[in-house]
């Protein structure tokens, strides 16, 4: 397919993702604040603004680091281009070059997710965020799920979902970054809580509970979100999904460098273990996982998205 | 006459459906009689699921200059227009003429001895100066002779009913996705009548415009041409017709940053790699094409093109630099040129033409600026144009002056009286202005689409059908035989 079609699908996943995931990641950090004291939950907020690369932004906008103004800059701000507005708004404008490849229905859906986070008084939601998180939410999950249900099998649908899934999995690294250190220190007590918390917060609170039924081990929750085959929000589930699209769209005979690397940050993952994690520190391993990933989403722009004649590409026979 | 006809008025004007004794054409009758069975509720209900049609489908145009609403749906008239089999010979054998006629000035000026003008048919420096003209384009021969592959004629008819030629349109003529998605709307809302009618087809056009892509690839291409579509995007204001155009055809819609240029060959970029394009149905005017030879700060073309054609390695429709065939000057000689290249008359008659760069002509038509009709040579969709028996002073002040600076820069016309169509206007028919835009494919052959695009200006009195000025359109029904 044309190369720039296969490029605005991509991001449309990556895109729809994200603004999903930043509701996920306000919502789950909102809810594990609660009962902390002004001191931790500012500290906390910093720590989501630093895993979403966001911190410099932050500042340059000038608001005070508080939870209110926090919750606006990564949900409603436009200006903040990691927003969930910017984010819906990108998606939109990606599918919207699309248009001619995708059913009216999944455009509607970006569309309608747009319009209603324009038309929306945000005001309680700021200091209240669970009723907005739930709306992208639901909206993210429309996107997802009409796509699924309206796409031909094709190459587009492949980027598509390669864009999801690499998306997926780099905002459940940083769920797993950003809040997993802070509540393995917590008395047992409050930190139940917190792991309900962050499970709901992937959806995954009754799928983890049937694996583990009532085990509320911090090995067993980093083992489901990270390593859990089955669950599609892990992030193993999201690399070997990936994993899969990419091989479709490559030429039969080729293997090229983004699955390669890919195939690489999978094995890592792969044959990883939860309890020597723990032990050695998390933030490491989740720092070189997204470094790992970010390559590969470069990998696949250079191998599918640039062509050049300069760049040496090879070029396709005529049919 | 049935109910429907109750009341209605030709007003002294050339009507299609309603002849000077006030009588119904023959090949009117049917529809009148079809007509005047429905109740008004009825007709309302048959508009209401035509919109439902046209909103779903999105079909829209874009308004320049208009920053209310982006996009418009294109109304289409209830009513068709029709055409009979004896009629549309004449128009076909007389459009094929032109064109072709037309083809042959192109190839002779650009790529051959430029006869016609060393033969004094047409002035040496006419050409060179008219705006379309473009030298970048010598030396490009076109497989065929097809410089000018899709052509929309416009054709308007007089007051004593004589189909005239109102202009030529041989660079990117836009409107043929209407004629395809009004006739699919019409065979929708009104299927029975459309079924009596014994109407010819219109909807085989992607495969004629894809066969003749096709017949002028280049010798390289070899049995399986790569044929693609290439538009300015989708914030163009005919995105929807390029779109739907590709789709008609199956092939791929390419913008200009999906093509690269490679020693001379012209590759899309896919995710499988660059792929070899052979033909190239461009929606891009001549100027914005390719950076390297035209517009240097254009970014929607591909730098390259023109050589890559040049070097046989594509074939680019149509072709560059047609704009100098259908120069509103220029039209004032195609009689001549018809004449000239096939030793015909031609079927077609223009509209008388006055070139303002003739002492006399101009003396006269200054004379007469308020009877007349003065268009700049180089415009299109109606705009710029002064219409001399409804202009102010001031206007006409305006346009006298611009005439003496620039006497090269316009034409004048005598004004003809568009002939009207009943139009369905609230529950009633009246009396309204139409033109027809038929559409002439040329590969190896030359084909004429039954019909083409019938717009209306549904401004009561009006002349300007343009859809960006308050016009509509009808399903145009050229009949199969006489039987009706």
């Amino acid at each position: 397919m044309l190369a720039r079609l296969a490029e605005n699908l991509f991001w449309a996943g990556r895109y729809a993702e994200r603004a999903e995931d930043t509701a996920r990641l306000v919502d789950v950090t909102y809810h594990t604040l609660l009962e902390s004291t002004e001191a931790d939950e500012s500290i906390a907020w910093r720590q989501v603004l630093e895993v979403l690369h966001l911190t410099g932004p932050f500042e340059t906008s000038g608001a005070p680091l508080e939870r209110a103004e926090v919750i606006r800059f990564l949900l409603v701000d436009g200006t903040n281009p990691g927003s969930v507005v910017s984010s819906v708004q990108r998606a939109r404008e990606n599918l919207r070059s699309v248009r001619e490849l995708v059913s009216s229905e999944l455009w509607e859906a970006a569309n309608q997710l747009h319009l209603e986070l324009r038309a929306r008084d945000v005001s309680a939601d700021l200091q209240q965020p669970y009723e907005l998180c739930g709306v992208v939410k639901r909206g993210g999950q429309t996107i997802t799920g009409v796509a699924a249900e309206t796409m031909p099998r094709d190459d587009g649908w492949r980027f598509l979902s390669l864009g999801r899934m690499l998306e997926r999995a780099e905002m459940t690294c940083r769920l797993l970054d950003v809040r997993f250190d802070a509540i393995v220190d917590q008395p047992s007590a409050l930190g139940f809580h917190a792991w309900i918390a962050i499970l709901k917060s992937v959806s995954a609170a009754e799928a983890f509970r049937r694996t583990y039924r009532s085990s509320m081990d911090p090995e067993h929750v980093l083992e489901f979100l990270l390593l859990a085959p089955q669950f599609p929000r892990s992030v193993l589930f999201c690399l070997q999904a990936a994993e899969s699209y990419l091989q479709q769209v490559e030429a039969a005979d080729r293997q090229g460098r983004a699955r390669r690397q890919l195939g690489q940050v999978r094995s890592t993952v792969e044959f990883a273990h939860a309890g020597e994690l723990l032990a050695a520190g998390l933030h490491g391993f989740l720092e070189d996982l997204l470094d790992g990933i970010a390559r590969v989403s470069d990998a696949v722009a250079d191998e599918f998205f640039r062509h050049t004649p300069a760049g040496g590409l090879h070029i396709v026979a005529a049919n | 006459m049935g109910d429907i006809f109750d009341g209605y008025e030709t007003d002294g004007f050339f009507d299609e459906a309603v002849g000077s004794d006030g009588m119904l054409r023959d090949h009117y009758r049917r529809l009148a009689e079809r007509l005047s069975a429905f109740d008004p509720e009825e007709l309302q209900r048959r508009e209401q699921l035509r919109d439902s049609i046209f909103r779903t489908q999105g079909i829209t145009f874009t308004v320049y200059g208009d920053d209310s609403g982006v996009e418009r749906t294109f109304p289409l008239d209830l009513i068709p227009r029709i055409i009979s089999a004896s009629e549309w010979g004449q128009i076909s054998a007389g459009l094929t003429q032109r064109v072709t006629a037309l083809n042959w000035f192109l190839e002779d000026l650009y790529a051959g001895e430029r006869a016609a003008i060393n033969d004094g048919i047409v002035p040496r420096w006419l050409v060179v100066s008219a705006d379309g003209y473009r030298r970048q384009a010598f030396g490009i021969p076109a497989p065929h002779g097809a410089r000018c592959l899709v052509a929309g004629i416009d054709l308007v008819r007089d007051g004593d009913g004589t189909y005239r030629v109102l202009e030529d349109n041989l660079r990117n003529p836009s409107g043929v996705s209407y004629v395809l998605e009004n006739r699919a709307a019409m065979t929708r809302v009104l299927p029975v009548v459309f079924a009596e009618h014994h109407v010819r087809p219109v909807d085989h056009y992607g495969q004629s415009l894809l066969r003749a892509l096709r017949e002028v690839a280049p010798a390289s291409a070899g049995e399986e041409p790569q044929v693609v579509v290439l538009t300015p995007g989708v914030y163009n204001s005919a995105y929807f017709e390029h779109a739907f155009l590709a789709r008609q055809m199956g092939v791929e819609l390419v913008e200009g940053r999906d093509l690269v240029v490679d020693e001379h060959v012209v590759y899309m970029r896919t995710t499988r790699g660059l792929k070899r394009v052979d033909v190239i149905y461009r929606r891009i005017d001549d100027d914005f094409l390719d950076p390297v030879v035209f517009s240097p700060d254009s970014i929607l073309g591909v730098p390259g093109l023109v050589n890559a054609a040049r070097a046989g390695n594509v074939t680019v429709a149509n072709a560059f630099g047609n704009g100098v065939a259908d120069d509103k000057a220029v039209y004032a000689y195609v009689p001549e040129l018809i004449r000239y290249y096939l030793g015909e008359d031609p079927i077609l008659p223009n509209v008388t033409t006055y070139v303002l760069w003739d002492d006399d002509q101009r003396a006269e038509v200054l004379d007469r600026l308020d009877e007349l009709v003065v268009k700049p040579v180089a415009g299109s969709g109606g705009y710029g144009m002064l219409i001399g028996p409804a202009a102010t002073a001031d206007e006409l002040a305006t346009f006298r002056k611009q005439i003496q600076e620039d006497p090269r820069g316009y034409i004048a016309q005598e004004v003809v009286e568009l002939s009207r169509h009943p139009t369905l206007i609230g529950d009633r028919l009246e009396g309204r202005h139409v033109d027809l835009r038929p559409f002439v494919i040329t590969g190896e052959t030359v084909e004429v689409i039954p019909g083409g695009l019938t717009r209306v200006a549904l401004r009561k009195g009006s002349l300007v059908v343009n859809s960006s000025q308050g016009g509509g359109s009808k399903d145009t029904w050229v009949l199969e035989d006489e039987r009706i």
